[in-house]
């Protein structure tokens, strides 16, 4: 019972983890809030099941493709509204309206697109489960888990190893200096959005062989996902990944032990109450000023 | 003197409302439309909901994304209390929504101090946490998932049996609550909110207890919002758990911002010009959702001031042709 709480705890976590470190990334870089990572991540998954089933093509080549076409998504959606509303100088919750209207359109375009019922998304595996431990285990379960921790292993190393990561973080840091030391400040944060599209849409095709695939998908995970970052302490690249996990944990926990009545209750509680008692997170991040 | 001046202020303020809301009610004229008669209704209680959100938002610089929670608690509210204790519909209207005050107050206390995006976030959570409540009840107090019946409106034995009884009902209701609204902002309780607004450090430097206004912000928007949520049981007389998620949060902001905030015009224009929009979608079927969502986006990054912000600033800009011209004219 305990093992297998634990790894579809470690499945979810991992999800959550991605979608948070999405908004995290957003927030660090543009000081904005996104309604949109959830959808993005429908749409990933939906891309995913296009590119797998529908054409046939092998996991890890569906895997990059749609990872590609949720980073264009991403810039596009940058460089084509954000930018706009923010060069307009409008009020900031013009930016929330905006993403959360762009949300309604992957949501109702991707019923338009794809049809309205669950669609089915093939196993990536030929083997229907695993032994972990004498627990038997959807090999894509762990697969999630892995990629989730090989995504964000690659994230710190991008984000502190390569010329670029260091970029992005000046950036996100002091706009003006980073601007003044050569380094294309507009160009940074549209690849930040790119980024987290992406993590979005990886998170969407590691769920889909579990959970399949159908409009409403995301929504409620992405904004489940708004706690994990808040435990964590928004803005907090790792303070995203651990409160994405400990999230899940919480979560499949809490259903396996006590009741599932109120499952999805956790994580709304948490979030209220982080952002109640401590709302700097775990990680003490600074993000949140005091008025 | 001072008093003849605000009532002639006010009486000018409120016609152009009053004005709109009695157009609205056209249909009142003609026999057998009913279905225009009971959108005329619906946008009185959006009007009221609506104008309460403008008081935390528009006056008070406040985001809300939960103000659902506070339209469900004041539906569920009223039909509840009418259901198992048999009290008087307007009382229970009242005590429904006052319940909703309270809570918007205890919710304010902690959440008084996050600012913009993490109130934002707060809300949302909290307007989740309802709603699991609503369909997770304690002892099934709210029916869950079937949602719940509850009678229509009436009065001290009057029942308000038609739309067109009860379309008079909510024109009451909307003139007495835009008053309300009227006399509110221009108070010192008001002055304190724009003050809150425009710089919440500067106010609290003008000794404006800060918390104390944000709190009360939130609970007579509350109430605003939740008296709207009886007003809808006891139009409609059933109410779905779904019709409170978020998305119906996002649509009172939505129409907040299409009509422009912080004023009493800006909200009506807004309930009515979304209501119709979405009302004349209907023809599209499946791809109403769609067609809304990208309407929506391309007002947001075309006119971010509103209809009435756009409105204003054509007729500047034909304005300011006009006199150009003039000016050119008189030039030769």
């Amino acid at each position: 019972m305990f093992l297998r709480l634990l790894i579809s705890g470690l499945v979810l976590g991992g999800i959550y983890s991605l979608i948070a470190l999405g908004y995290s990334l957003i927030y660090k870089a543009s000081g904005l809030m996104s309604f949109v990572q959830g959808d993005v991540m429908t749409l990933g998954a939906y891309l995913g099941l296009t590119f797998y089933r529908i054409l046939g093509l092998p996991f890890v080549v569906s895997l990059i493709l749609t990872v590609l076409c949720a980073f264009a998504f991403g810039m596009l959606l940058e460089k084509g509204v954000i930018r706009v509303l923010l060069n307009k100088n409008v009020l900031p919750i013009y930016v929330v309206l905006a993403t959360i209207a762009i949300s309604y359109i992957i949501q109702n375009g991707v019923q338009l697109g794809w049809g309205s019922i669950t669609q089915y998304f093939p196993s990536v595996f030929s083997k229907s489960s695993v032994k972990v431990l004498s627990v038997s285990v959807q090999p894509e379960a762990l697969l999630c888990v892995g990629a989730s921790l090989v995504c964000m292993v690659l994230l710190h190393f991008f984000m502190t190893r390569t010329r670029f990561g260091t970029a992005m973080r000046a950036a996100a840091m002091d706009p003006t200096a980073a601007y003044s030391c050569g380094i294309n400040v507009s160009m940074s944060t549209g690849i930040t959005w790119g980024l987290s599209a992406g993590l979005a849409a990886i998170a969407g095709m590691l769920i889909g062989p579990m959970y399949g695939v159908y409009a409403l998908l995301g929504s409620m995970i992405g904004s489940k996902g708004f706690s994990g970052a808040v435990i964590g302490g928004y803005g907090n690249m790792y303070g995203a990944m651990v409160g994405g996990i400990l999230l899940g944990l919480a979560e499949v926990f809490v259903t396996g032990y006590i009741s599932s009545t109120y499952k999805n209750l956790i994580a709304y509680i948490l979030l209220i109450t982080f952002l109640f008692l401590k709302p700097t997170g775990l990680f003490n991040e600074r993000a949140i000023q005091d008025d | 003197m001072q008093k003849s001046l605000a009532n002639n202020s006010l009486g000018k303020k409120l016609i152009a409302p009053i004005a709109i809301l009695l157009a609205l009610g056209m249909p009142l004229y003609v026999r057998g439309a009913e279905y225009p008669l009971m959108l005329a209704c619906i946008i009185q209680l959006y009007v009221v909901a609506v104008s309460g959100l403008d008081i935390l938002f528009g006056y008070c610089g406040q985001i809300s994304l939960g103000h659902a929670a506070f339209y469900a608690i004041g539906a569920y509210g009223s039909a509840i209390l009418h259901n198992n204790f048999g009290l008087p519909i307007l009382f229970t209207m009242f005590v429904a929504a006052t319940l909703a005050a309270l809570v918007g107050a205890v919710l304010a206390i902690p959440a008084s101090k996050l600012v913009f995006h993490f109130l934002s976030l707060a809300t949302v959570a909290f307007g989740e946490i309802v709603y699991q409540f609503i369909v997770h009840s304690p002892g099934g107090i709210t029916k869950d998932f079937n949602g719940i019946f509850s009678a229509r409106l009436s009065i001290f034995g009057f029942e308000f049996s038609t739309y067109r009884l009860w379309y008079y009902f909510g024109l009451a209701c909307v003139i007495v609550f835009l008053t309300a609204k009227y006399f509110l902002v221009h108070s010192k309780t008001g002055r304190a909110f724009t003050a809150i607004r425009e710089n919440s450090h500067a106010a609290n430097g003008m000794g404006i207890n800060v918390r104390k206004y944000k709190v009360m912000a939130f609970a007579t928007s509350a109430f605003y919002t939740a008296f709207a949520g009886a007003m809808y049981i006891h139009l409609v007389g059933y109410v779905h758990p779904d019709t409170f998620l978020r998305k119906q949060s996002v649509l009172f902001l939505t129409m907040l911002l299409f009509g422009g905030t912080g004023s009493l015009t800006g909200p009506i224009l807004g309930v009515i010009s979304v209501e119709l929009l979405i009302e004349s979608l209907r023809v599209l079927q499946d791809y109403q959702g769609f067609v809304y969502g990208i309407l929506l986006l391309i007002v947001i990054v075309a006119l971010p001031g509103g209809l009435f912000g756009g409105f204003k600033n054509v007729w500047n800009l034909l304005a300011g042709r006009l006199g150009k011209r003039r000016g050119g004219a008189g030039a030769c």
